[in-house]
């Protein structure tokens, strides 16, 4: 080999060993410098993270029957850049979807990667529209899996249970107030997709799996939310009351055994509903209670020994000028007892009650009662109502407020005050969820009875129940909320509706009963509030007559749906028929209709 | 002659060859089975991918068949029913309602008395 020949073999050589030396720093410049940068930017095009979907919890209403659970359904999704028919995938999305061409030409045109076609697709045309992409040979369409909330009650219990948004968080009700229990969580998974957008399994990455929300358990119970909806629905037919509310709730436990608010609307037509009918009346709603309220008045002055049961107080005729302003009873009455005060609703009686232990003391008992705050039920959205404090009272505010009036209060703050009288002076928590539960079954929460305070000494709540009776009979306000086999305790009140310009609004009252049911040994407080009723005449717009029959009825159905022994002494003078017990062998023949444990002669 | 000729050829080394063609053989085995277990991953991934489809179609059809029982045995449905006439439920005759009578009244006027409400008109059939 000459020289040139050797320089010219050396010279090729260092020019290859150049050319890979250069290669070879642009691989290990791509592969280990920019390693990271370029990982992050293939993973950006192939790795996507795919969300697993948690479920949304059930609710189920004391006895396990499903108020809103969750119906399977599809979103239609699309990634532009993987289309490779435009025009055929319009058609195919516009044929099976009832989408029009146009809007999804428009959507699709617009090259980005997550575009939704249509929410809320049933799996069935679902499955159609996947059939059709596939025999097309069409890309770029995607399925998601959704799920809509489904409520099979309709409007029974609306306002309680609440509606979920487009994002499935809970707007109202327990679907808000519940939202971190029922919501769940969803997971995740990482993958890798082909060109062609179909995942490659064996390149999945890191995964975590979803937790579906819990279910939760109400207090109420559907037969009487039933009862009490029948009932509210009459009431509405018949007196057509701008607003109606009827509340039943257990008042040794605080439990809302139901509750319902006219207007009212379907759960699953939510978006057709108007505002009005959206809210639960019972915990946002402020009204003056009229003389429902005087129970606080005559509790408060027994409690303090300033008075007996049986103390006399003169109601001055039925007219009584005091602070340059006359208040007025219904009726002339003289001499009054305590007992008397409640029976007859005596707003006179009822100021000199309140006089008895002096502004300040009795502002104490009716925020003891409850009363000016909330009571802490698991429901969004409500109000304190409105105690003024004693300092900003008139002179006459002692005489008005005893007869519920210069007070706001809601609808469950009267009920609840009711069943602290019935639940011996001890003021319970209303609460409506009952527990908590994971899909095993498993208890994630129960809910137990919250004892406030004692309100009022055992023995005061005992004598304002003795007399309450009395508001129950045929010398009391409300004989027509009676209960058949059943003594009762319970309070009228008709108050003058307010005026939110000022004043009050002449001839517009509402009429309210709170009871409760048996007065020995009280199972329930009921309270029905009628928001300007109706009647055929004037003077027979008072609670006594208006709410006190709608308490009545659903008071005795309530009974019979619990199963409640009437009371003994009624029971006692009911001539008992006992039928003779057949043997087993006989029973078996015997029609299981003619077995009745008791009848009554006097009906046959 | 001979042995110039035997110098000049060269001898097959046997045992170098067969070890070559076991190490080829097994290089060439591995490389097959690296391909088939790669493809088995892929084709179970598919499979994996299928039974979790069918998972969750069925699923799917679990939740919408409990979504139709809720909703036709909901309280408000079943009520429906019965006032369509789709379920016949039989009223129970008067005779068979306990009925509860008045308690008896005190003589004293100013006494608190237990009041009843007027029964309801039942239509017995």
């Amino acid at each position: 080999m000459n020289p040139s020949s050797r320089t010219r073999c050396t010279l090729v050589c260092a020019a290859f060993i150049g050319l890979f030396s250069i290669f070879s720093f642009r691989l290990i410049y791509l592969q280990a410098i920019k390693h990271d940068e370029y990982a992050g930017l293939a993973a950006e095009t192939h790795v996507h993270q795919q969300v697993i979907h948690a479920e949304r919890g059930m609710i189920l209403d004391a006895n396990k029957e499903v108020l809103a659970h969750n119906i399977p359904v599809e979103t239609v999704v699309a990634d532009a850049t993987h289309l490779s028919d435009l025009h055929a995938t319009v058609e195919a999305l516009n044929t099976e979807l009832d989408v029009p061409s146009e809007e999804v030409s428009e959507k699709l045109s617009s090259g980005r990667r997550y575009i939704v076609i249509k929410r809320e697709v049933a799996p069935a045309r679902a499955n159609a529209l996947r059939q059709k992409l596939q025999d097309s040979k069409l890309r770029g369409i995607y399925f998601e899996h959704d799920a809509t909330r489904i409520y099979p009650n309709g409007a029974m219990l609306c306002h309680v249970i609440g509606f979920t948004d487009f994002d499935h968080h809970g707007v109202q009700g327990v679907e808000a107030s519940m939202e971190e229990y029922l919501h769940g969580q969803d997971g995740y998974r990482f993958i890798e997709q082909n060109r062609a957008g179909k995942e490659i399994v064996p390149y999945r990455g890191q995964e975590r799996a979803s937790r579906d929300g819990y279910q939760v358990h109400l207090t109420v119970d559907l037969g009487l939310q039933s009862i009490v909806e029948d009932e509210i629905d009459a009431a509405m037919k018949e007196y057509s009351p701008q607003k109606a509310t009827i509340i039943l709730m257990r008042p040794q436990t605080g439990e809302i055994m139901a509750m319902a608010n006219r207007p009212n609307f379907d759960l699953n037509l939510r978006s057709e509903a108007k505002p009005e009918q959206m809210k639960n009346r019972a915990i946002i709603d402020m009204m003056e209670p009229g003389s429902t309220f005087k129970i606080v008045a005559a509790a408060s002055a027994l409690n303090e020994r300033k008075l007996r049961l049986d103390s006399q107080l003169f109601c001055e005729n039925g007219l009584w000028n005091y602070g340059g302003s006359a208040l007025h009873d219904h009726r002339a009455f003289g001499y009054l007892s305590v007992r008397d005060i409640l029976i007859k609703s005596s707003n006179i009686g009822a100021a000199k009650l309140a006089m008895s232990i002096g502004d300040q003391k009795f502002y104490e008992y009716i925020r003891r009662f409850g009363f000016g705050e909330r009571t802490g039920i698991e429901l969004p959205g409500e109000i304190n109502g409105v105690i003024r404090p004693p300092q900003t009272w008139s002179k006459i505010s002692i005489t008005r407020i005893p007869m519920g009036h210069e007070v706001g209060v809601t609808p469950l703050q009267m009920a609840t005050a009711m069943a602290t009288i019935a639940n011996s002076g001890k003021l319970v928590t209303p609460r409506i969820i009952k527990s908590v539960t994971a899909s095993d079954g498993k208890t994630v929460s129960s809910g137990s009875p919250v004892v406030l305070r004692q309100v009022i000494s055992p023995e005061t709540a005992k004598q304002i129940g003795e007399a309450l009776r009395g508001v129950v009979s045929d010398q009391g306000t409300a004989a027509a909320a009676a209960v058949p086999g059943f003594i009762i305790a319970g309070k009228t009140g008709t108050a003058q509706k307010v005026n939110p310009h000022g004043g009050y609004d002449h001839g517009k009252y509402v009429v309210s009963f709170v009871g409760y049911l048996p007065a020995d040994h009280p199972e329930f407080v009921g309270l029905v509030v009628l928001d300007d009723a109706h009647t055929s005449k004037p003077e027979l717009n008072y609670g006594g007559l208006v709410a006190g029959p709608i308490f009545s009825r659903v008071a005795e159905k309530a009974a019979r749906y619990l199963d409640l022994e009437p009371h003994e002494e009624i029971r006692k003078a009911i001539p008992v028929q006992r039928v003779e017990k057949p043997k087993p062998a006989e029973r078996l023949r015997k029609v299981p209709a003619e077995r009745v444990a008791l009848t009554d002669g006097s009906r046959r | 002659m001979n042995r110039s000729r035997r110098r000049n050829c060269n001898t097959v080394n046997a045992a170098s060859l067969a070890r070559w063609i076991v190490m080829t053989a097994f290089l060439a085995l591995a490389g097959l089975a690296y391909v088939y277990l790669t493809l088995q991953l892929y084709h179970l991934g598919e499979r994996r991918k299928a039974v979790e489809n069918e998972l969750v179609k069925l699923r799917t059809q679990n939740d919408e068949a409990a979504g139709q029982i809720a909703a036709l045995t909901s309280r408000t449905a079943l009520q429906r029913q019965l006032k369509q006439g789709y379920l016949k439920m039989i009223p129970v005759s008067d005779s068979k309602i306990v009925r509860l009578t008045i308690p008896a009244r005190s003589t004293d006027e100013e006494a608190i008395q237990p009041v009843v409400n007027p029964l309801p008109q039942h239509e017995s059939k």
